[in-house]
């Protein structure tokens, strides 16, 4: 459905993205893991249009889309709850909702339908639908982020870390969500930091560091092996970088060992 | 003993002027919100349509109040070639680049008009310039009253685009976020090509307007767009109801000064530049506005 193929990605002359390549299935959930700053969400961003590629190419449902601009390659179906959320503060959940649909035609037809649906999923914000987004708590605008997403009828939806300044209890709230979502038939490409939750739901996974992929292919991690067992650290690339696990920087390829030995003296 | 005749007089020219100044705004106001770029030429732009209904009216006899759709149309076109070939390829630079480039294009336009036209003041003398309206102890001109109808249904317009029509309503979600607008399948740089365009012909239409109350000269642009400045500044940046609101502050302010200071009418020019610096010393977010995000 989605293919990447060695893309570079510069911001100015910097370069951020060195000959990336990936892919994703139809009704796949694909997680992308990396520390910050390792480029994970210039991928999001690359794909979606807002930054364009030196090299290489994107494939969406087989046509090429890296030369379309960021409002066309939505209309494609492909939408993206994007990192900080990026809501319209000073419109009501409503109108930021219907917002997502008003200007993509085969979402617009549907949008009644659609908003009972993310109703459906969000009661909440059934209930804040006449409030102002910008007064919502960080959970809520994140549903309202992801509800917005959706209205578009999105066939793949991207998440630029959505568990990203949330209380651990919304964190769980919001990758129920992503699975909900999933199990409706969107396929989802993930970007986290929250390495050991992302992985619980995800098929696949790639592993980013410093602008490169680690592996060339995805790999098929099993979380709880990958992070407690520490067998597999000297083969798993998921060990070899930096990541938060429960919100705390951990960087299980340098302390896993330790404390592994620890556990089982 | 106050003499009511002579304030309530004066208040009614306050407000009358207020609805020009509010015209003249307008257009810098859409541009800021959406693009968040003050266009220092956007006087220049109200110059550009005050002398096309100059030129409308002396060679081929279209009374100003007709031709404003014309000068409006023909500033439109204007307006979103400027935007095509100089701001658009310096939006992803930093605001201070849009903010020298806009001044360059004042001046560019100023002394264009100075070769062109050269530096004389002109007036448009209608078969109506001189009447009134009397309403018992106060009367108008007739001219000034209908350019403040007319600047209330310009404003009116504006509204009704901004929050009835797609392409308005794009406008308004990307003056709150355009990163989110993309994302919803929002063409920014278009809606920024309209906006600019949108935002002439207001100027183009408010030119025309000014053309019947005001002379005509190089120069005309430059002395609204700091009455502008003062008006966005005592109204919080970027929003109409602030726009409005400080166009009467400013109107009326302008008028009292002028009635009950002595030698008042010289001055009346100047209180602009007193508001300005009094606002920006006592409330730099504005009068009636929050600062924006």
């Amino acid at each position: 459905m989605l293919e990447l193929k060695w893309i570079d990605v510069y911001y100015g002359n910097i370069q951020a993205l060195w000959d990336v390549s990936l892919s994703v299935k139809e009704g796949e959930v694909i997680v992308i893991v990396g520390s910050n700053g390792a480029g994970k969400s210039t991928i999001l961003r690359t794909i979606s249009g807002m930054n364009k590629i030196k090299k290489g190419s994107i494939e969406f449902g087989g046509q090429r889309i890296d030369l379309l601009r960021a409002d066309e390659i939505v209309r494609l179906g492909v939408s993206m709850v994007p990192e900080g959320r990026e809501l319209f503060p000073r419109l009501s959940v409503r109108e930021n909702l219907e917002l997502g649909a008003a200007y993509i035609d085969r979402a617009y037809s549907r949008r009644t339908e659609t908003l009972q649906w993310i109703y459906s999923l969000f009661p909440i914000l059934h209930e804040r639908g006449s409030q102002l987004a910008g007064t919502l708590s960080g959970g809520e605008q994140q549903m309202v982020a992801i509800g917005r997403a959706l209205m578009s009828r999105p066939r793949l939806l991207m998440f630029d870390e959505p568990s990203l300044g949330l209380a651990p209890l919304m964190v769980d709230e919001v990758f129920k969500t992503v699975t909900k979502v999933s199990q409706e038939g969107v396929t989802i490409l993930l970007v986290e930091q929250n390495v050991r939750q992302s992985l619980k739901m995800a098929h696949r996974a790639y592993v980013l560091e410093n602008g490169r992929m680690v592996t060339k292919q995805s790999i098929d991690v099993d979380p709880e092996k990958c992070i407690l067992c520490g067998e597999c650290v000297e083969i798993c690339p998921v060990s070899a970088i930096d990541m938060t696990v429960n919100g705390q920087p951990e960087n299980p390829g340098r302390d896993l060992g330790r404390r592994v030995s620890r556990k089982s003296q | 003993m106050v003499d009511w005749a002579s304030l309530l007089q004066s208040l009614a020219n306050g407000i009358l002027i207020a609805g020009l100044y509010a015209a003249v705004t307008l257009g810098l106001t859409l541009v800021l919100g959406v693009m968040g770029i003050v266009n220092f030429a956007h006087g220049e732009l109200i110059m550009l349509g005050a002398y096309s209904s100059f030129w409308l009216f002396t060679l081929l006899g279209i009374d100003p109040l007709l031709s404003l759709a014309l000068s409006g149309v023909l500033l439109f076109f204007i307006g979103t070639g400027i935007y095509r070939f100089t701001i658009w390829p310096i939006m992803k630079d930093p605001p201070l680049n849009q903010l020298l480039l806009t001044l360059g294009l004042s001046i560019f336009f100023q002394n264009l008009a100075m070769i062109l036209w050269k530096t004389d003041s002109r007036t448009i003398i209608t078969s109506y310039s001189g009447m009134s309206l009397d309403l018992g102890i106060i009367h108008f001109g007739l001219t000034r009253m209908i350019t403040f109808l007319i600047s209330v249904v310009l404003t009116v317009l504006l509204v009704v685009f901004l929050s009835k029509t797609k392409p308005g309503r794009a406008m308004q979600a990307v003056s709150e976020n355009n990163t989110a607008s993309w994302l919803i399948g929002i063409n920014v740089e278009k809606t920024y090509l309209l906006a600019f365009g949108v935002a002439a012909a207001l100027a183009g239409a408010a030119g025309a307007l000014v053309s019947t109350v005001m002379y005509t000269f190089p120069m005309v642009g430059f002395k609204l767009s700091l009455k502008a400045f003062c008006i966005l500044v005592i109204g919080g940046l970027g929003n109409i109801p602030g726009t409005l609101f400080g166009s009467l502050i400013l109107g009326i302010t302008e008028s009292f000064v002028g009635t009950y200071i002595p030698e008042g009418s010289g001055w009346a020019e100047g209180i602009s530049f007193v508001l300005l610096i009094v606002i920006l010393i006592i409330k730099p977010t504005g009068l009636a506005g929050t600062r924006r995000e």
